[in-house]
């Protein structure tokens, strides 16, 4: 349907142009899901199934090439800060994924982390994962979603006490 | 209201800034002089734009993660919802085929949004009803070409096509979209680079169909898409940097001004205290350069009609700090004196003609007389061996 009313139109410019596009992330409301993951193809299945799940998602790549995590920086990562719950899908085996995870359980200890760990998970990661979520990688996006969904009480109950 | 700062550190961190940049301009208005504390404060708010013209530009050379965003889904779990963008290809045959099978497709809905491209100088000169017109009725003949009135509906904008973009977002919730354009852009059209922007923006699959007169939709490939994605960075920094230029040239022609007031000022203020001096000097009582005068014994009538010892001059006029010299003729055998303790004057003078300075070094009338035993009548009597000094 077209509308064709130019005074409404004109006031919805109006609102748009009001609208800033600073990076400010999370304009929408809880539940909110940040998935990590550094495959896009991967990343966007999995926020696919968690909006049609109910969901507001963010996918952050994680530290690939040049650029370096904001999360382990003095800057911080604000969608991080303001999300309901964490998936964690960085391949722990690299060592800067495992320096994003441990900035998440010590800057949020007690956000909600669900972590896709390998099978062979070394002492320090076993110690790093302790208290977290953990699904045993390589895990479809049907799984996360419903790790996620599962998880979804504990976070729906986390996002109405913020909201 | 939308928190500017990613994190409590970075916001900490401007307060402190922002606190200690008081602190200096303050100080610096306190104690120094009238030039330096709008030097600080250009050297403050210098430094902040600096850093964030650093941090800007940064962000658009895409050197910041990316993190996308979506809302959740909206309406029934099985309705899948396409937001597709276009403009000045809204005519395209190839275009009007794929909004007929999308909005054919069941549990489908498409939301056409046609952005009125109003450029900045349209907004300037109020040129902006043709533009929306010309829109309006391009977008009505291809949703009338199109039909499938329950599935597809279509929207103007008048703001810029990204923002247009997140303000459907925020009501439609697409679950896909697909930004329609030609491969260059024109100035009546929608920029191919519109497609990386949405893509790096929002955390849905988005399809970039390019159409041309006469041909089937095509989707570039990694190397185009490459090149448009560095082309965004590219422009927007370039944008980006003749903006900051541009307010650095304002800025400094700002402060320029605001020293030339100052010093204006500073100059004005000299020039009304040297006109004060100049007045004063003109009220004051006129100087020579050079009194001459004689000491003579019984020069002088007094009231009683005796003649007394006395001065021919007995009123003195100095600028203060500055010498007189004083030509006197003592035509006494024995020594006299102009002395005056309160003005720090003590002149002894021998029999004789002889130069002497005279120098008193502080403003105001003071009393002087002999000390040397003569007359003793006159020595108490202004006008014969005793008068005054004036300093000013």
């Amino acid at each position: 349907m077209l509308s064709t009313e130019s005074a409404a139109q004109t006031q919805a410019a109006a609102q748009t142009q009001a609208i800033s596009l600073k990076p400010q992330p999370w304009r929408w409301s809880h539940p909110r899901v940040l998935v990590e993951h550094p495959n896009e193809a991967t990343g966007l299945e999995i926020a696919s199934g968690l909006r049609f799940a109910g969901y507001a998602v963010g996918i952050c790549p994680g530290p690939h090439g040049r650029r370096q995590c904001p999360l382990t920086g003095p800057a911080g990562c604000a969608p991080a800060h303001d999300a309901d719950l964490i998936v964690c899908s960085l391949g722990y085996e690299h060592e800067t994924a495992r320096a994003v995870l441990h900035e998440l359980r010590t800057r949020f200890p007690e956000k909600t982390l669900l972590v896709e760990t390998p099978s062979d998970m070394d002492a320090g990661l076993h110690e790093l994962l302790d208290g977290c979520h953990q699904l045993p990688a390589p895990a479809s996006p049907e799984q996360i979603v419903a790790a996620v969904r599962n998880l979804s009480g504990h976070v729906a109950e986390e996002g109405n006490a913020d909201a | 209201m939308r928190n500017p700062f990613y994190s409590e550190q970075e916001a900490f961190r401007l307060v402190l800034v922002l606190v200690l940049a008081t602190l200096a301009i303050v100080l610096a208005a306190a104690v120094g002089p009238t030039w330096l504390a709008p030097v600080v404060l250009a050297l403050a708010l210098g430094a902040v734009a600096i850093r964030w013209a650093r941090l800007r530009m940064r962000k658009l050379r895409g050197l910041e993660l990316p993190v996308k965003m979506a809302p959740p889904h909206v309406g029934p779990a099985a309705e899948r919802r396409v937001l597709v963008v276009a403009n000045d290809t809204l005519g395209e045959d190839a275009l009007l085929g794929e909004l007929v099978r999308l909005a054919s497709t069941p549990d489908t809905r498409v939301l056409l949004l046609a952005p009125a491209l109003i450029s900045p100088m349209s907004r300037l000169t109020g040129a902006v009803d043709g533009l929306l017109d010309q829109t309006r009725a391009r977008l009505q003949s291809t949703l009338d070409r199109v039909g499938h009135e329950s599935a597809l509906a279509g929207e103007i904008s008048q703001a810029e096509p990204l923002e247009a973009i997140e303000d459907v977002f925020a009501t439609f919730s697409p679950d896909e979209v697909i930004i329609s354009t030609r491969w260059e852009h024109a100035a009546s059209g929608l920029q191919p680079q519109l497609a990386s922007l949405v893509r790096e923006r929002f955390a849905v699959p988005v399809r970039h169909l390019v159409f041309e007169p006469g041909t089937a939709a095509q989707e570039p490939d990694g190397e185009t898409d490459a090149r448009y994605r560095h082309d965004v960075g590219e422009a927007a920094a370039r944008r980006f940097g003749l903006r900051a230029l541009a307010s650095a040239g304002i800025g400094a022609a700002v402060l320029m001004s605001m020293a030339a007031l100052i010093q204006s000022g500073e100059r004005q203020e000299a020039r009304a205290a040297s006109q004060a001096a100049a007045e004063r000097a003109a009220a004051a009582p006129p100087v020579a350069t050079q009194v001459s005068l004689s000491v003579i014994p019984e020069y002088k009538r007094g009231p009683e009609g005796e003649k007394h010892d006395a001065f021919t001059v007995t009123e003195f006029t100095v600028r203060v700090g500055r010498p007189q010299t004083l030509r006197i003729d003592n035509t006494d055998s024995v020594p006299h004196s102009i002395t005056a303790p309160a003005a720090g004057v003590n002149i002894v003078l021998m029999p004789g003609v002889h130069t002497y300075t005279l120098i008193v070094r502080r403003a105001g009338t003071f009393l002087w007389f002999c000390t040397f035993q003569c007359d003793e009548w006159a020595m108490q009597h202004p006008g014969y061996m005793s008068g005054y000094i004036t300093a000013s």
